[in-house]
């Protein structure tokens, strides 16, 4: 019994390898730091600035959440939202084509490696390069951040959709191919079925993470909060900052509430 | 025919044979759609979408891709230092941010019997600061710092810990607590109950949350540069305001394939971990 145990003991890696492991990765982590990190002191002005901007947060500016003109809080968290969900919905759509072009289910293999190679390359491309490029097509606005928004989205949903394909029943596909169908009605009613319910939660899931990054849009012009968040922060208006950073919040929070909430619903329906 | 379009919105009701009334159930689904159609319809008035302006003036943003392709190669040397910089930010900031989440989450989680308004309040902090973009989070961080990497590392790290303490605590709240009271019920600390019950349970899922939003920094670190956070951002803007288009290019190239192989990278490694 006893060496049966000790052979089981032995059998498990030891601990020993496990902090070594750790210490030589903190102490990579700390070289990386000494080649890459220059320690700034904190100044007494940044103090300063930090203490103001923070009193700022907390008294924000009511002339501005009271304004309904385009300058004021509402109609600007109302543009991000729209930025964010015009976006998303965009986006869904034309991902949809894409998604059963990916996928080794519903086209041939050539096909595949095609549309995911051209699918990745523009989820990666760097956002704000979009976003400026876009700028300078459209003119700055909301629709330079629209179409943005479609680009990055677009990626997204593609590559959930097509795991989403991939992870389907068979059967009723084979079933449908059986009797005769063609790829057209193989997808209306043999796929979609199964998908909508994945779908719809991933492009509510999208759509809480576009709203989140509609508001750094308007870092280069394309619409949003984030113009007059930059402009606050540079011009130090806090109670400005202030009114803006809330707002920013309570829209996020609030689709992500609702979102989530639809996801929960459509998910125990199942 | 009208008939039938008024039946999509108002229920039939049918009278049986023995006098009762049956109302159908009301569906909900064309009342949702027309409310998304409005949405649309709303929201494309509030963004001014113009898709007739997109068509004739779309040949601009191939004109700025052929500028920027072929790429000026000899940029590399110079913008070799900015990349480097970006990835060591994130790297750091996704590690450091992750590893103080991690205790934070085991003590805002519910089932460890920590009092409420412990866990309340630091989860409505945390709320309020998960919401927020990481570039404010630089630009905080820059009045206090100054410029330089270490401001955006920071950001990075600040919004990591949000990120990630959120993801794991939902996840702790999920798992299997009866380990946890066996070996309490042997009379161990807290921290040794946590170690050797809870922990086998959650690291897989922890270091796939690592994972995850090392990728979603590496992406996110180049708009850091626009707010002198540093990094490549700053390069970027430099280029766009020269006009050095085919640097430019370079620059896009370079991160966009930091992107991909870092992916591939994090779906490797999330495979390998599945299986531990």
């Amino acid at each position: 019994m006893n060496e049966r145990i000790e052979d089981k003991l032995k059998k498990y890696p030891a601990v020993w390898v496990k902090f070594v492991v750790m210490a030589i990765f903190i102490a990579i982590m700390f070289l990386l730091g000494k080649i890459t990190l220059q320690f700034n002191e904190i100044t007494e002005l940044g103090v300063r600035l930090i203490k103001a901007a923070l009193y700022g947060l907390l008294t924000p500016s009511w002339d501005m959440i009271t304004d309904l003109s385009p300058n004021g809080l509402l109609y600007m968290v109302i543009e991000t939202f729209a930025i964010g969900f015009l976006g998303t919905i965009i986006g869904a759509v034309l991902s949809i084509p894409l998604a059963f072009l990916c996928s080794h289910r519903t086209a041939p293999r050539w096909v595949n490696v095609i549309f995911i190679f051209l699918v990745t390359v523009v989820r990666s491309f760097p956002t704000i390069m979009i976003a400026i490029m876009f700028v300078k097509t459209v003119g700055s606005g909301p629709f330079a951040g629209v179409l943005t928004m479609v680009i990055g989205s677009t990626g997204m949903i593609t590559k959930m959709t097509m795991e989403a394909i991939e992870d389907l029943d068979n059967g009723v596909v084979e079933a449908l191919d059986a009797s005769g169908c063609n790829a057209f009605t193989k997808i209306r009613l043999g796929i979609l079925p199964q998908l909508s319910a994945a779908m719809l939660s991933n492009i509510l899931y999208r759509l809480d993470i576009n709203v989140k990054n509609a508001s750094i849009l308007g870092l280069v012009g394309a619409g949003g909060i984030g113009a007059a968040l930059i402009m606050g922060i540079e011009y130090r208006k806090w109670n400005e900052v202030g009114a803006l950073l809330w707002g920013i919040v309570i829209l996020v929070l609030l689709i992500e509430l609702v979102s989530t909430k639809i996801r929960k619903s459509i998910s125990s329906k199942d | 025919m009208f008939d039938d379009l008024l039946h999509v919105f108002v229920p039939r009701t049918y009278k049986l044979p023995n006098g009762k009334v049956v109302k159908e159930k009301v569906n909900k689904t064309p009342y949702l759609v027309i409310l998304v159609i409005l949405m649309i319809i709303g929201c494309c008035r509030i963004a001014k979408v113009d898709f007739g302006l997109l068509i004739k003036r779309g040949h601009f943003f191939f004109d700025m891709l052929s500028k920027m392709f072929p790429c000026n190669w000899e940029y590399w040397p110079l913008m070799k230092k900015a990349m480097l910089d970006t990835i060591i930010m994130s790297l750091l900031g996704s590690v450091v941010g992750c590893l103080i989440g991690l205790p934070v989450s085991f003590y805002i989680s519910t089932n460890f019997k920590i009092p409420k308004w412990i866990t309340v309040s630091s989860r409505v902090f945390l709320t309020l600061f998960r919401t927020l973009p990481i570039m404010v989070f630089a630009c905080f961080f820059q009045l206090l710092f100054g410029m330089g990497t270490f401001t955006g590392t920071m950001a990075i790290t600040v919004f990591t810990f949000t990120i990630c303490t959120k993801m794991m605590y939902e996840y702790i709240e999920t798992v299997d607590m009866g380990a946890y009271e066996a070996i309490q019920s042997t009379g161990a600390s807290r921290p040794k109950c946590i170690w050797t019950a809870i922990w086998p349970q959650v690291k897989g899922y922890y270091f796939s949350t690592v994972l995850l939003t090392l990728e979603s920094n590496v992406k996110s670190a180049s708009i850091l540069g626009y707010v002198g956070a540093g990094g490549i951002g700053i390069v970027l803007d430099s280029q766009l305001s020269l006009r050095k288009y085919a640097n430019l290019g370079l620059v896009v190239l370079v991160m966009t394939v930091t992107v991909v192989a870092l992916e591939f990278l994090a779906r490797y490694g999330r495979r390998k971990l599945s299986d531990v």
